[in-house]
């Protein structure tokens, strides 16, 4: 079976817009809330969203946004795109440079993408209402495609010629973990040869506060305390948006180009609650089994793990689950293997989640440390027993694991290998 | 996936005039709706919005297509005829064309359905379209293409001399191609081991999509038609070669009528391989007759009257008259 390599990373997210940036802020805890001005009025109750700093796209029409100006993107291309779509197109070009990799390697029919967006609400709810207003056929041509759940792979594929396998995942916050573990697949089955896998969100008004409804968002307006995993104090998570993209290639293609990769991909598992539509099962027993999966799958003993970037999202419920599941998992090593959620400095990034904090795990391994649980103070007894570092450590993690868990009870678990 | 831009849509109203009078509050909405297309587009709009004056209508139709069109290729759209082609010379697809007629359905307040559009092809065709709609008249007859089985179906003329392989026809004009295969049993003698098309036949190729612009593209009165019994060549003027052109190449031709009057039609031709000019006829004029369309002859398969004859006459390779051949070589 062909190893599978993470060989280039892109990143449009609320901790930087490039992967300096991002290490900058995952080693020194910086976080990127903000009080997100649509949310500063009296009847909306949570005030903090991890923003996309230097874009906007808070307009319906694509052709009011702004982007950095490193970036050129045709009217032809962004006219049906959603935000998350221009965030996702961003970081694609990152990431097609990071990993040095010209035209005939991107376009071509071993090499495929894998996405994951929720879909645009916004623009969803923009076009319905012109079509309701205006009638059906003065709707924009490319309302649909720029709204529904799969507009980000077809945008992207479109856009960047891609001939081999694309397909879109949609497991809520689970998304992007499983795009990243079937493109591992599709290259270890030997059927593609590279992967773009792409997770996104448009992380605005639209896509957030639903989840108020559920109770599930924090109310806290101090950025610095809104998002804080297993922590006592936690109330809910903190929404945010961007696009992340991991390309991942073949051993043989890694020879032949010769590139230096972040991290070896070394499996995945999954497996899922069947409890509740969208709480976590109380014991973790879904999370749990994915975990054992992954490791069986990538020949690892539960002892050789040193650090997993948890799922942990600062939900009361949600982090008490995982915690459940780490402990079953890692029993008497628990205390060895580093814990900690980097959506304390992120927010939840949804179905950008396992993308995003994949890449953050490979440049975590890349680059020698651990980041440590920003905003704990007290850590919830329910969450006792995990090594849960308050400061980032400056020692480089041999294997690493990324949890993600989304609404249904499905849960994914990634192994990461560094480099020797 | 479905074909985007294809389905057919529901019949709609047809509002040829604006109905209402024009308010301050359509003004600003109109501005809002053309706010990226120039001042100039605007200023027509809120003109043809408050006096109904058609001649308005071609500046706001070209403002509308040129916020549509890549920065880089509006230039073109500056000095442009009317031939400018919406996909192939300014890059339109069919969605743009979409975002293109709901903007223009909004600002001229007009409906427009898909049917109708799929036959615009170049910018005349778009400002022809809006113009009728606007006027309340007739629309001119969609560009039909008509493949090789309807040509052979149609035409009096019948292979092996019959040298049309493809053709559209609109009431404008009509185009066809034709690929010089190297099986044509006058190459065999013109010239000796060296195959080179007669001019003659490229001009009679001419002839040919004239013939079949006045059975499929003349407009008529109702009931009546054409008869391919009655059409004959008459005359051509201002024939120039330009180009030897020989087994493998494409014939891309063309012709326009220039005038339709009772029995005579004259049209320009040109031919074109690739992008290089082969031919040119500033004239072909031939004769034709109107029949009542019930007593329409069937068509022809192979034998009949005008067989072979209409149209250009066709000299014998042997006998290609010195000078053309002269002119096709220099």
């Amino acid at each position: 079976m062909p190893r599978v390599y993470i060989t280039g990373l892109g990143f449009v997210t609320s901790i930087g817009n490039d992967a300096a940036t991002v290490t900058t802020h995952l080693r020194e805890l910086r976080h990127g809330f903000e009080l997100y001005p649509p949310f500063q009025k009296p009847e909306i109750p949570c005030k903090v969203v991890g923003t996309i700093k230097g874009f906007t796209a808070d307009s319906t029409d694509p052709e009011d946004w702004t982007f950095p100006d490193r970036y050129r993107i045709k009217r032809e291309l962004l006219r049906s795109m959603a935000p998350n779509g221009l965030f996702a197109h961003c970081a694609m070009l990152q990431a097609i440079e990071d990993a040095r990799l010209v035209e005939a390697d991107i376009s071509e029919p071993a090499t495929g993408l894998y996405a994951a967006s929720g879909g645009s609400p916004m623009l969803t709810h923009y076009h319905h209402e012109r079509l309701y207003k205006q009638g059906v056929m003065r709707c924009s041509p490319l309302g649909i495609v720029a709204s529904i759940v799969g507009t980000l792979n077809f945008n992207l594929v479109a856009a960047f010629k891609i001939h081999g396998a694309s397909c879109g995942f949609s497991s809520a916050c689970a998304s992007s973990a499983h795009a990243l573990g079937f493109a591992f697949d599709e290259i270890a089955l030997g059927r593609q040869h590279r992967m773009f896998v792409v997770g996104a969100e448009d992380g605005n008004t639209d896509a957030i506060l639903p989840f108020a409804g559920m109770r599930t968002l924090s109310l806290q307006p101090d950025p610095n305390l809104a998002s804080r995993p297993f922590d006592a104090g936690r109330d809910g998570f903190v929404g945010t948006g961007g696009g992340t993209v991991v390309v991942l290639e073949s051993e043989d293609e890694v020879a032949r180009r010769g590139v230096r990769p972040y991290a070896e991909v070394l499996g995945w598992g999954q497996a899922s609650d069947g409890h509740n539509v969208a709480i976590s099962h109380p014991e973790g027993t879904g999370s749990a089994a994915a975990m054992t999966l992954a490791l069986r799958a990538s020949g690892v003993a539960p002892e050789q793990v040193d650090y997993v970037n948890a799922h942990a999202t600062s939900t009361v419920i949600g982090d008490v689950s995982e915690a459940r599941a780490l402990r079953s998992v890692f029993g008497d090593h628990l205390a060895k293997v580093a814990v900690s959620s980097t959506k304390a400095l992120t927010g939840h990034g949804l179905s950008l989640a396992g993308a995003m904090e994949s890449a953050f795990c490979a440049l975590a391994v890349r680059d020698g440390f651990i980041p440590g649980c920003a905003h704990l103070t007290k850590v919830d007894p329910e969450c006792a027993g995990l090594n849960l570092p308050r400061t980032t450590e400056a020692r480089a993690p041999g294997i690493v694991m990324k949890n993600s868990s989304g609404f249904g009870g499905a849960n994914v678990a990634l192994v990461f290998r560094r480099i020797s | 996936m479905p074909d985007a831009g294809s389905t057919s849509s529901v019949t709609q109203k047809s509002a040829p005039l604006p109905a209402k009078p024009f308010a301050p509050e359509d003004e600003s909405a109109l501005r809002e709706a053309l706010k990226r297309c120039s001042p100039s587009t605007f200023e027509a709009a809120v003109q043809f919005r408050k006096t109904g004056n058609p001649e308005h209508v071609p500046a706001v139709v070209i403002g509308v297509i040129e916020r549509f069109v890549e920065p880089d290729l509006r230039m073109k759209l500056k000095d442009a005829d009317d031939d400018l082609r919406l996909i192939e010379d300014l890059g339109i697809d069919s969605l743009t064309m979409m975002e293109i007629v709901i903007l223009v359905e909004d600002v001229l307040q007009m409906s427009i359905n898909n049917d109708e559009l799929r036959n615009l092809r170049t910018v005349g065709d778009v400002k022809t379209f809006i113009d009728c709609k606007i006027r309340g008249l007739p629309l001119p007859k969609p560009t039909k293409f008509i493949p090789i089985e309807h040509i052979g179906a149609v035409m009096p003329i019948q292979p092996p001399f019959l040298f049309l392989n493809e053709a559209s026809v609109s009431s404008t004009a009509a185009n066809g191609k034709y690929k010089i295969s190297g099986q044509e049993f006058f190459l065999q003698g013109h010239f000796k081991d060296n195959p080179v098309m007669p001019a003659s036949i490229m001009l009679e190729a001419l002839g040919q999509l004239a013939v079949l612009y006045l059975l499929e593209g003349a407009p008529t009165e109702p009931g009546k038609m054409v008869s391919p019994q009655t059409i004959f060549f008459t005359g051509c003027e201002g024939v120039r070669a330009h180009r030897v052109c020989k087994p493998g190449d494409i014939l891309s031709l063309s012709i326009k009528p220039k005038r339709m009057k009772m029995p005579l039609a004259t049209f320009e031709g040109s031919i074109r391989v690739g992008q290089e000019k082969a031919v040119i006829a500033e004239e072909i004029t031939l004769t034709f007759g109107i029949v009542d369309a019930a007593n329409a002859p069937v068509p022809i398969n192979g034998v009949g009257v005008a067989h072979g004859e209409p149209v250009v006459t066709a000299p014998e390779p042997a006998v290609v008259p010195t000078p053309i051949r002269a002119a096709m070589n220099g």
